[in-house]
């Protein structure tokens, strides 16, 4: 039995909210520009990259005024998106991980780009673009324009590891080899990671799995999912050289760097994103070094894609797109990338990048270039999020804090992934 | 009379209720069509044991912070029930916590809990004592988070029994010094027979409040770690915003509900055999 979505919602309880979206939206402002409203997730400098963006478009135009809102964080800001979609106020423009745009395509929330003007010869780095992000991206209409994209990226304290002489492991026996080396107890932890979906997939990819198979059934990597979840227990409570990292979703990858700026983690998995922060606070040497292999090497890709509304006024909608085409120009998009540390998105962004020698100044942003050959695509599955989030992430945290046996703790959620409520 | 406040009641409460109930039935995320699935959320949720963990955490903590709060708030009261401007201070500095938002008070603890740079972690070392992971570690995250609700919420317990020990008469204390019993024997005999009232609305609001935590999961330890302090309101919330399925959340409203309805009920039985047993 299926009720439609309208009939559903009138009786539910977003009556009060309904009456707000019930008013008129104001689609230009008293100077005659179209408001385009923008919630973004973006802090400290990203935050400041964005709206700079934000104020070039400003200065090359005057018939459309972007509005920021910041909204929290991702997760935060995905609530409230699909909150305000529910109730039909949504604004014309926001941004979300990847791993839910085929989840909002889906439930037919997002505006196929493809027919606005300039859009489908926008040239995207295919690994970071909708077409080589998701397995048979490309096939769809273009729902996602990438805005911060990322890969995970290791992180080696230069000045431990020289004096240890020791190189960034490449392999997975390497890593627990230099872990457990470089662990001082009590004072440093050899390696650090954030217990979670994300660098877990990167483990399950080098094992050799897939978290959902050519079928869409979620296998959580099978036995290389065990195997990439055992690797974890085994380097917190055998070989004791881990420090799960307190806190959920962002503290924990917050506690990482701490620990990493801190010297009490000799090195660290974290995101391409935190390159330039890491930089330029760590007081040695940070050097950047590709994930190790097991039997391949693997990274998925992260970050987020700009999306487009589809309930919002045509108008906003159309303003929309010509910012996306200004924020995908070589100029806006190496200028996100030099500045963060996130992924060049197009070709002539990354070009640039090189020609002006930014690469060769900066060798780790060179290595996260060279690691986008060993992405493996996400798949286009609307559940895919749901089941990161509700089922594998949680578990991911109670199988590494509590020692559960990864084999049933990953067979309890490949059960539960095949009947999402 | 009653038309405007029925007509509230089913508005805010009943309907709403009705509607949780309702949807409980379906799988539903908001945006894509609603589809009829019967019991099948509370299946799930009773099935993978989800159900049955939330609510033994958030009975353990109701248990831990009425407990506490009510012991801390009598021993307080009748430590503090003196004249005297030292002891109004002391008693307004410790109502004062009760009065502080929510989010400052979960905020300033997650500073001094912090394992490595907080205060608590300073005083561990300083006695040479381990490392105690208290938002960190699974085993001790939900009796720090309780810990934190009575540290908040004892000033009202205080205050309230401060209340109940000045109504009763300082006749029958002196009555039962004359005839010889000390201390103990006049809190025994005297002070608790006559405080029972206090104690039991003190309960029913710490029961209340703890059963309303929310805040202080979502800003200490966002549920985890390992889920050890997803309460049920949390739990809730996360299901509908955080992994997208209103039919599971609604299912654990409704069952949230009944819970407390099993709790209501045993709390008013308590009090009415309290009111007969005076009575008679």
């Amino acid at each position: 039995m299926s009720l439609s979505r309208r009939s559903f919602a009138l009786g539910a309880s977003l009556a009060a909210v309904g009456g707000v979206a019930g008013c008129k939206r104001a689609v230009r402002d008293d100077k005659g520009r179209i408001r385009l409203r923008l919630w973004f997730s973006l802090g400290g400098r990203n935050r400041e990259v964005l709206l700079e963006i934000v104020k070039r478009f400003h200065a090359t135009q005057d018939e459309i005024h972007v509005e920021p809102v910041y909204q929290g964080d991702y997760f935060e800001s995905l609530a409230k998106l699909r909150t305000a979609i529910a109730a039909k106020a949504a604004p014309a423009l926001s941004h979300v991980v990847a791993e839910v745009v085929p989840y909002l395509a889906r439930a037919s929330t997002l505006e196929p780009l493809d027919g606005y003007p300039g859009m489908k010869e926008i040239p995207f780095v295919a690994a970071l673009a909708q077409s080589g992000g998701f397995r048979g991206g490309g096939e769809r209409p273009l729902y996602g324009i990438p805005l911060n994209r990322s890969t995970p990226l290791m992180y080696c304290n230069g000045d431990i590891f020289a004096k240890e002489g020791l190189r960034p492991p490449t392999t997975w026996k390497d890593l627990v080899d230099t872990a457990k080396t470089l662990t001082r107890p009590g004072t440093r932890w050899g390696h650090e990671v954030p217990i979670s979906w994300w660098f877990w997939v990167a483990l399950v990819g080098q094992a050799g799995g897939v978290v959902f198979d050519e079928a869409g059934r979620a296998t959580l990597g099978d036995e290389a999912g065990v195997r990439a979840l055992r690797l974890w227990q085994d380097l917190v409570h055998r070989d004791k050289a881990m420090r799960p990292p307190p806190g959920r979703d962002y503290d924990a990858w917050n506690v990482v760097n701490q620990d990493f700026l801190g010297g009490r983690a000799a090195f660290i998995w974290t995101s391409t994103a935190y390159i330039r922060y890491l930089e330029d606070n760590a007081k040695f040497p940070v050097v950047a070094a590709p994930l190790p292999r097991d039997v391949r090497a693997s990274v998925p890709t992260g970050g987020t894609f700009f999306v487009v509304v589809k309930q919002a006024p045509d108008e906003e909608k159309v303003a929309a797109a010509r910012f996306l085409r200004f924020f995908c120009e070589a100029e806006q998009a190496a200028y996100l990338s030099t500045r963060t540390g996130y992924l060049p998105i197009t070709t002539p962004a990354a070009a640039k990048m090189r020609a002006d020698g930014f690469f060769a100044k900066h060798p780790n942003d060179d290595v996260a270039q060279a690691q986008l050959a060993h992405v493996d695509p996400w798949p286009w599955e609307p559940l895919l999020f749901r089941i990161e989030r509700d089922i594998v992430d949680p578990r991911l945290e109670e199988a590494v804090l509590l020692d559960r046996d990864a084999s049933s703790v990953l067979a309890e959620a490949r059960a539960l992934a095949a009947r999402p409520g | 009379m009653l038309g405007p406040s029925l007509a509230a009641w089913a508005l805010f409460v009943f309907v709403p209720l009705g509607l949780a109930a309702y949807e409980s039935l379906f799988a539903w995320d908001m945006l894509t069509d609603p589809v009829y699935v019967g019991g099948a959320n509370y299946a799930a949720i009773a099935e993978s044991g989800e159900l049955g963990r939330i609510l033994g955490r958030t009975l353990g903590f109701s248990v831990l912070v009425v407990s506490g709060s009510m012991a801390l708030g009598l021993g307080l009261a009748l430590l503090l029930d003196r004249p005297g401007r030292f002891f109004a201070f002391v008693r307004g500095a410790i109502f004062s916590a009760y009065v502080v938002s929510w989010v400052a008070v979960a905020l300033l603890w997650v500073l001094l809990l912090d394992p490595d740079r907080g205060v608590a972690a300073a005083l561990l070392r300083a006695f040479g004592l381990p490392r105690v992971g208290f938002l960190t570690d699974p085993h001790a995250a939900l009796v720090t988070l309780a810990a934190v609700t009575i540290w908040k919420i004892t000033g009202y317990a205080m205050v309230v029994f401060l209340a109940g020990l000045r109504s009763v008469p300082q006749s029958l204390h002196e009555a039962a010094s004359l005839d010889g019993a000390g201390p103990i024997a006049r809190f025994r005999w005297v002070t608790w027979p006559l405080l029972k009232p206090t104690a039991a609305f003190v309960a029913t609001t710490s029961l209340i409040v703890s059963f309303q935590a929310f805040d202080v999961v979502r800003i200490m330890t966002g549920g985890g770690p390992a889920r050890a302090t997803t309460l049920f309101v949390y739990a809730i919330y996360e299901q509908v915003f955080m992994n997208l399925s209103v039919g599971r959340a609604s299912a654990l409203a409704v069952v949230y509900f009944l819970v407390l309805c099993v709790l209501a009920a045993a709390q008013l039985r308590a009090w009415r055999s309290q009111t007969v047993g005076r009575r008679a």
